[in-house]
């Protein structure tokens, strides 16, 4: 079923947490990722849209028509908590089957069927949820979702506790199930990578308000909060206090300058020819790590750890634990984080 | 450069193994005495029972099971306990429902309320009940006018036993409950269930483990009880479904043979109640086993 959805001004409580103005838009096929911390409200936006908590202000539309005061069963969205929420207790078969059992759908048998060979369950239809893999387990999910023909798919992150092939055959099939059924769809992710493979919009979430939201490539391009600049692979990112107290001159005094009222962020920066003498900041080795892209090597200059990615293949060679090295944060790859400063 | 901190050494070995210091292998010691102290228990579980049936020879237990009057005592126990289950079942379920789910003033006074049984000395709970129903009092004239007289009849025998099982059933049901994952109930009611719905195909079938095992233990309970029945309910008059001659549950009927110095008979007649009893056990645990029985569905299958 594809339609259209508007979140219009949506405000919500949760004991003494407040959600809110949230505005979406989602025509159909469009996927929106909800970005942001531990506690910046992601679970309670879904649970918001999915009838669990009530409105304080605003309006929820499906195509044109308020559904805000229907109950959770009554809105057909597919919504998929945080660790699946499969039924322990019903097969695999007997997962996909529920939503159409309890509404007494005709042909749910086939339907049923159908919704196992797509999702390569057929083999585990008898099988209890506790004695699948996790990567079967989401595709449970997402079939019992499908089988209740949802308007909306909500999804509190969908890739969590899977290994990387499993995350990668769970964003190809959420991918094409946007691309074939239309349906639009909401996730919760920590997932850069999949984030981008899935959603086309986002939305970054802190403190119950919404602190940025914007397309993919603005996103990549351009984030305005520190958690999206963090998400989209800024590997420095410093707010004011973090800057403040600098002297004159100082590599703090520099950011500050350059500082939002966010903060200020910037990829790694460029290290001079080893042992460098060239850069104008100078820092002391505090760390090099491998990662899959190569190297991190922390640097602390001004009392700021700064992280210098290094790629493959290591030239000129990694500098020494203790060792001051020197570096440039060049100027164009500075990014302002939030608004000017006052 | 340098410094006192070592270089970073890239595909280098790790350091040298230093040996590691000697320590005293106590697994070996914590299991022995594990197994010794769960053992000592586990012997005055079973030494007791052992005891019984080997004072009670086979033909006592075979002559004890075709007695007329032993019938009719372990007729009326397992009677009024399923009835005590069955109040369990209507009244005591809902409460815990209601103590799992709801928050409201003096929830935790009601929850100390619901524990009280367990902690009353039972023959109290039968001396309280006593005063109530004795012949002459306001409660006694109005159980016999609705034909549910209480003093001395097997109605006598299912409210003592309901007072001091139900609370078994109140608090493994709330537990029960308490334990089902909120966010997959939030998964069915967004999946098409309304509240009815969902309590009746995923809450209650998750929480139906949990509940069973209260109500066995209220079971257990109401059969095991003597305390509250020798006050309210010694000798069991016919009356409502009994109507067989004068006797007394099983408990009661063996602290008889014991007091009257019949020892052969009460050890046989303790050693048949004993397997009855037993036997039900085994059977709900085969039960759950197999998959008859519903509640352990999906922990147990492949």
């Amino acid at each position: 079923m594809s339609h259209a959805w508007v979140v219009e001004g949506v405000e919500s409580d949760l004991d003494q947490f407040h959600l809110g103005p949230v505005n979406l838009t989602l025509a159909p096929g469009n996927a929106v990722a909800v970005l942001g911390a531990s506690g910046a409200g992601k679970t309670t936006l879904l649970r918001t849209i999915a009838g669990f908590l009530r409105l304080r202000k605003g309006r929820i539309l499906r195509d044109g028509v308020d559904i805000s005061a229907l109950l959770p069963e009554e809105r057909s969205l597919g919504y998929v908590p945080q660790g699946l929420g499969l039924f322990p207790h019903r097969t695999v078969e007997g997962n996909v089957r529920y939503p159409m059992e309890i509404r007494d759908r005709p042909g749910a048998k086939e339907r049923t069927q159908e919704l196992l060979d797509q999702f390569r369950l057929r083999p585990l239809a008898h099988r209890y949820p506790a004695r699948l893999s996790g990567g079967e387990q989401q595709r449970v999910a997402l079939a019992r979702a499908l089988a209740a023909d949802p308007g909306l798919i909500i999804w509190d992150e969908p890739w969590q506790g899977l290994d990387v092939l499993a995350r990668y055959e769970l964003g190809l099939a959420l991918h094409e199930l946007r691309q074939s059924e239309r349906v639009p769809m909401v996730v919760v992710t920590h997932d850069p990578t999949l984030a981008f493979s899935v959603a086309d919009s986002f939305v970054v979430l802190r403190g119950g308000q919404v602190r940025e939201q914007c397309d993919a490539a603005t996103l990549l391009r351009a984030p305005a909060d520190p958690f999206a600049a963090r998400f989209v692979g800024f590997e420095n990112v410093f707010d004011r206090d973090a800057l403040s107290a600098g002297a004159p001159g100082s590599l703090r005094a520099y950011l500050l300058d350059r500082a939002g009222s966010e903060g200020v962020a910037f990829a790694s920066p460029h290290l001079g020819p080893m042992p460098s003498d060239t850069g104008r900041w100078e820092g002391k080795v505090r760390s090099a790590r491998p990662n899959p892209h190569g190297f991190t090597v922390e640097l602390l200059a001004d009392g700021l750890v700064i992280a210098v990615r290094i790629p493959p293949p290591m030239t000129p060679p990694l500098p020494a634990l203790g060792e001051s090295v020197r570096f440039d944060v060049e100027h164009a790859t500075l990014q302002v984080l939030g608004g000017p400063h006052p | 450069m340098g410094e006192s901190i070592p270089p970073v050494s890239l595909g280098a070995g790790p350091p040298p193994p230093s040996p590691a210091p000697r320590r005293l292998r106590t697994g070996p010691l914590w299991l022995a005495l594990q197994v010794v102290l769960s053992g000592s228990l586990l012997l005055l579980f079973v030494v007791p029972i052992v005891a019984l049936f080997a004072s009670a020879p086979f033909h006592d237990l075979v002559s004890a099971s075709r007695s007329a009057d032993v019938r009719a005592a372990l007729w009326l126990t397992f009677f009024s306990s399923g009835m005590a289950v069955l109040a369990a079942v209507v009244f005591g379920i809902p409460m815990g429902y209601l103590l799992a789910r709801r928050t409201f003033p003096g929830r935790s006074i009601l929850e100390s309320l619901v524990a009280l049984p367990v902690v009353v000395p039972h023959l109290l709970v039968g001396l309280g009940l006593f005063f109530l129903v004795i012949p002459g009092t306001p409660l006694y004239r109005f159980t016999q006018a609705i034909g549910f007289p209480v003093y001395d009849t097997i109605w006598g025998v299912v409210l003592v036993m309901v007072f001091v099982s139900a609370p078994y059933t109140v608090l493994a049901s709330e537990l029960s409950f308490r334990a089902v994952d909120a966010r997959v109930l939030e998964a069915a009611r967004s999946l098409g269930a309304g509240p009815a719905t969902a309590f009746l195909t995923v809450t209650l079938p998750l929480a139906l483990r949990g509940i069973v095992a209260g109500l066995l233990l209220s079971w257990a309970r109401a059969v095991s009880e003597i305390g509250g029945l020798l006050v309210l309910a010694y000798a069991v008059y016919p009356a409502g479904p009994y109507n067989g001659p004068v006797t007394s549950t099983i408990s009661v009927y063996i602290y008889n043979l014991f007091q009257n110095g019949n020892l052969g008979d009460a050890a046989a007649v303790s050693s048949l109640f004993l397997l009855i009893a037993f036997a039900l056990f085994v059977l709900v645990r085969i039960g759950e086993r197999s998959g008859w029985l519903p509640w352990r569905r999906g922990e147990l299958a492949p």
